[in-house]
């Protein structure tokens, strides 16, 4: 069933429209992928998804609840998780403040500290530094951390934003190892990426957006082969 | 000798730290340098005085003064910070030191200017300790506001709702993006610093057992003082930085004389500002707060 609908979603900046009427959908324990140059609406769409940025129309169910007006605390707590462009991990908090920060709205304190000796036993590096600045982690580490903050929320379904940007071939194939082994144990994923051959790659479904509108959509094996997809995810001086 | 003008420049460094505090809460995490709490210092003396003249007994005038400071705190966030949220950052400094001038003349208006004798609400009982000379609302000031402090730091440190605050002084959208609440953050800030500083002065009132509607300028201003000398947006740092000016500012009347106070405390700033600018504890340039 559908855990994420978005309707002819549109987003307005000022004046310059960022989303035109994009419609997508999320069912259970899928990952779909969205593609597409910078400055496509990919980020906002994501941003869009969580609230962060207001709607000017259509709308965003989620697990058969329209959630197109609630504020964004609202909507991470009933199950949506972002690990935002960029990473943004706090440098001023350690590293292990920064996973709890993603549990911040939870009560479940028992659980939130399991769940958090599970990120520890996926990535040692962190486990070691746990109490460190989070500014000592490298690019990739980094990266893990945004994941693992954005999964201490306990999503159901988990939304990435680049991931794979700026990290060394060896941290992008662990990431999409990662990617696998979440979605292997049920979680849905939302995945925007510039790297169209790996997210293909893991992807149940995949979108194309161009300028704020979808342009293609279907199977990633169909997408792949598809002359248009160059053309589209390369876009204006990409 | 000495030994007794350190105590009683740990107690007034004591109130100042308090203020410092408020400050720094403020500006460290709003970047807001808040002018409206020298005034919530004084209304937490003055109203105290008020309410126990109209015969409340001290603890529901010390509780009403609090209160009443607090709602004030929230009126300033709805009308000088959330109004001047995206304008330029002297907008809602300037509109908040209005509502220092405002507060000030409110209280000048129903008391006058002078100094109102402030009722000993502790007993004049002193501990006597090998020739020093302690007073117990001195001992009672102290501990009250390093608990509160030390709790504070704790709360900033331990806790969601401290993560939260630290988010947002780091960087607000990643804030907003991980779903904290700002919008409701926002206003518990500003009761919070608004508690410190009136709590700082129903402190000045009970020990020095005098209010005006002008004593919050004088402590305010120090504790503003205070926190630029421990390094802005660091808490521990507000709190060296009010025991130094405490110190400071007793040991001058003391040794030089009362009408140097203000040159030893201000020097002591600027010769801060000229050694280490980023203040005692503060870290350099790239800002990380609190």
């Amino acid at each position: 069933m559908a855990l994420l609908e978005v309707s002819d979603l549109s987003v307005q900046y000022g004046r310059v429209t960022a989303l035109e009427k994009v419609s997508l959908t999320v069912r259970d324990g899928e990952i779909v992928t969205v593609l597409g140059a910078n400055g496509a609406g990919k980020s906002t769409l994501l941003k869009a998804i969580l609230g962060a940025v207001p709607a000017r129309g259509g709308g965003v169910t989620f697990d058969g609840a329209d959630i197109t007006a609630r504020p964004t605390h609202e909507r991470i707590a009933r199950g949506l998780s972002l690990a935002p462009e960029g990473r943004r991990i706090l440098i001023s908090l350690s590293i292990e403040e920064n996973l709890l920060l993603g549990a911040h709205m939870r009560r479940d304190a028992a659980a939130v500290h399991r769940e958090m000796d599970a990120i520890y036993a996926r990535f040692p590096n962190l486990a070691e530094r746990r109490h460190m600045l989070a500014s000592c982690l490298s690019g990739g580490e980094q990266q893990m951390l945004a994941i693992g903050r954005a999964m201490m929320a306990k999503p159901r379904l988990l939304l990435l934003d680049e991931p794979s940007l700026g990290l060394s071939p060896l941290f992008v194939q662990k990431l999409f190892e990662l990617i696998r082994e979440l979605n292997a144990g049920g979680l849905a994923i939302l995945l925007v990426e510039q790297n169209t051959g790996k997210a293909l790659g893991v992807a149940h479904h995949a979108t194309v957006l161009e300028l704020g509108r979808v342009v293609m959509a279907g199977e990633p094996a169909a997408l792949a082969a598809d002359p248009r997809l160059r053309e589209a995810y390369l876009g204006d001086g990409g | 000798m000495l030994t007794q003008q350190i105590i009683n420049g740990l107690m007034l460094g004591a109130i100042y730290m308090l203020v410092a505090v408020a400050f720094t809460l403020a500006i460290g995490v709003l970047n807001f340098l808040n002018f409206s709490l020298p005034g919530l210092f004084m209304v937490g003396g003055m109203a105290t005085y008020g309410f126990i003249r109209i015969g409340w007994p001290w603890f529901f005038a010390i509780g009403g003064a609090l209160f009443l400071a607090a709602l004030v705190s929230l009126l300033v966030e709805r009308l000088a910070y959330r109004r001047g949220e995206g304008a330029e950052a002297d907008v809602p400094l300037v509109s908040s030191l209005g509502f220092l001038v405002l507060l000030e003349n409110l209280m000048l208006v129903q008391y006058g200017s002078d100094q109102q004798a402030f009722p000993a609400l502790l007993p004049d009982m002193n501990l006597r300790v090998g020739g020093l000379v302690i007073g117990i609302a001195q001992i009672i000031s102290l501990a009250i506001s390093v608990i509160l402090v030390a709790w504070l730091s704790w709360f900033l440190k331990r806790t969601n709702a401290g993560r939260r605050i630290r988010t947002v002084a780091e960087n607000r959208e990643t804030a907003q993006l991980l779903g904290v609440n700002i919008r409701r953050l926002v206003p518990q800030l500003f009761v919070a610093s608004a508690l410190l500083a009136a709590v700082g002065g129903v402190l000045f009132a009970v020990n020095y057992q005098q209010v005006s509607p002008w004593m919050g300028e004088g402590p305010g201003f120090k504790g503003v003082a205070a926190m630029i000398i421990g390094g802005m947006g660091s808490i521990w740092g507000s709190v060296i930085g009010g025991l130094l000016i405490g110190f400071a500012e007793v040991l001058s009347i003391t040794f030089i004389g009362a009408d140097v106070v203000n040159i030893t405390v201000y020097g002591l700033l600027l010769l801060i500002l000229i050694v280490r600018p980023q203040g005692l504890l503060g870290k350099p340039p790239a800002r990380e707060k609190l």
